[in-house]
């Protein structure tokens, strides 16, 4: 029994599931500064994505280390690679919120539209939902719950093509305009943190199984836009 | 300005060298060896039992597997090495292109000329270099120039430029990592079609490791190798087939004997193996 590596993937492990936790945290603050548009809570997400940065940072390294000391094989090694790959999308989430954050401050002189803010935080409730989902069933390496994730990102991908339309009937109002076109770019973040957790439970996928696929394929990607 | 000549790169072989080949690759090659229910026991004790395994021309096939597990066992059946231990009896077959190895009318002597082997520790004749490779061609009369021949299995070995010029030099001089090949290159000096290498690089250090590694990844365009190694990281870098071997323990723990337990493309086997005992002895949580 190796006893120092398992130590140490127990460790990668769980400074992923911290990341992940912490980037939940960020995608909540940014639903609430959307809800009440709090400008000053914008800023404190904007800031709080350095914890999530570090915590990636902290993980990448530690994947350097534990390669190149114990050199793993097989499901050790899926591991290291699913923790490296998910960790990379949990720090990519967390950008995802910074933009949001600065879109709503950027947009927070300009009336805001009740529909398209519901929408928002609505996408947003089911993101973070959908990353918890993406974080249990790695941490349980239950495939069949990975595997439901597509189905919840399809209902974020209907948000999103909701608060589309909704602003599509703004044309006639300059400011509403303005205003909803930052929303989209927002909504745009959204379905991205959706199809980053999305990718984790392909990861869970692939560290189960060894084999890499996508849940979805490009045709589907289209059709999420439409 | 001088333009600079774009290298010129074979990607396939990059491919081959740096990923090793994979199952289908192998399988399409010509059967070099057929091994159906083999077993071995020395003195009555089963050393090994029921073995079943393909080996492919011009691949490598790694052995792999905990002390015990019958590895150096069965690569001594490759040669009919195991005939020169005394109570050794070999049953099931090998069979070597088709031709069963161990049939009466075959003679051990040219079986192990056609079928080399390189042993854990160099063990080069107390004679000079030169005599060292001339060797097994003198003894068996072989015709040609015998200068030609040594020039030839050195250069094979990645020995030459280093003792091209005390070729008549003690081979006892040489270091350790120099010795095996010149081991190698009295084994390849005879023509052989097959090598099997015991544990090549156990006694040597990381370069001589990684200069008889290279050696093998070019030998194997034109010979068939088969390695036994107790280093897995070395198996998954030059084997393209790798066999695990383990313990079975009777249920009285009365006796032991070795088995194989899965046999596929070595990157599989450091991937994704099927059998949770390979799973358990590649991430090192055998036992």
């Amino acid at each position: 029994m190796r006893v120092e590596l398992q130590a140490e993937l127990d460790a990668l492990e769980a400074g992923f599931q911290e990341a992940g936790e912490i980037v939940v945290r960020s995608i909540r603050g940014v639903i609430d500064a959307l809800r009440t548009q709090d400008v000053e809570l914008c800023d404190e997400v904007i800031a709080f994505d350095d914890e999530v940065d570090e915590r990636y940072r902290a993980i990448e390294k530690q994947v350097e280390l534990v390669l190149a000391r114990q050199t793993p094989v097989a499901s050790d090694l899926r591991l290291v690679l699913a923790i490296l790959h998910s960790a990379l999308h949990v720090e990519r989430m967390g950008d995802q919120c910074v933009t949001i954050a600065k879109l709503t401050k950027l947009s927070s002189h300009l009336g805001t539209q009740q529909a398209v803010v519901e929408g928002l935080v609505d996408m947003g409730e089911r993101c973070a939902e959908m990353v918890k989902v993406s974080l249990t069933a790695f941490a349980n390496r239950d495939v069949a719950q990975a595997r439901g994730l597509h189905g919840l990102d399809e209902l974020v991908d209907r948000a999103n093509r909701q608060v589309f339309s909704e602003v599509l009937g703004y044309v006639h109002d300059a400011e509403a305009l303005e205003w909803g076109m930052r929303q989209i770019t927002a909504a745009r973040c959204f379905e991205r943190i959706g199809d980053n957790a999305v990718d984790i439970g392909e990861q869970t996928a692939f560290l189960v199984t060894g084999e890499f696929a996508e849940f979805t394929d490009a045709s589907d990607d289209l059709r999420s836009l439409e | 300005m001088t333009q600079m000549e774009a290298p010129r790169i074979d990607s396939g072989r990059i491919a081959e060298v740096s990923h090793g080949l994979d199952r289908s690759e192998v399988e399409s090659r010509e059967r070099v060896f057929s091994v159906s229910d083999l077993s071995v026991a020395y003195s009555g004790n089963v050393a090994l039992e029921g073995v079943q395994l393909h080996v492919h021309k011009n691949t490598v096939t790694a052995f792999i597997g905990p002390s015990g597990c019958g590895k150096s066992t069965f690569i001594r059946c490759f040669n009919r090495m195991n005939d020169l231990i005394p109570g050794a009896k070999v049953t099931g077959s090998v069979l070597y292109h088709g031709e069963d190895l161990y049939s009466r009318d075959v003679d051990p002597v040219e079986i192990r000329r056609r079928i080399g082997m390189v042993f854990q520790k160099p063990n080069p004749f107390p004679k000079s270099i030169y005599d060292n490779v001339a060797f097994g061609p003198r003894v068996l009369g072989m015709k040609g120039s015998l200068d030609e021949r040594v020039e030839s299995a050195l250069r094979q070995a990645a020995l030459w430029d280093e003792v091209k010029d005390r070729l008549k030099e003690g081979a006892l001089g040489l270091s350790g990592g120099q010795q095996q090949r010149l081991c190698i290159a009295r084994a390849l000096a005879v023509e052989p079609d097959v090598i099997l290498m015991d544990e090549p690089a156990s006694a040597l250090d990381p370069i001589s490791t990684t200069r008889i590694e290279d050696l093998m990844h070019h030998l194997k365009r034109e010979y068939t190798i088969i390695i036994v190694t107790h280093n897995m990281q070395q198996a998954a870098r030059v084997a393209d087939m790798t066999a695990f071997f383990s313990v079975l323990v009777d249920e009285d723990g009365s006796g032991r004997r070795g088995i194989l337990v899965e046999y596929d493309a070595t990157t599989k086997i450091f991937t994704t193996p099927s059998d949770k005992r390979t799973e358990d002895y590649v991430t090192g949580r055998f036992g």
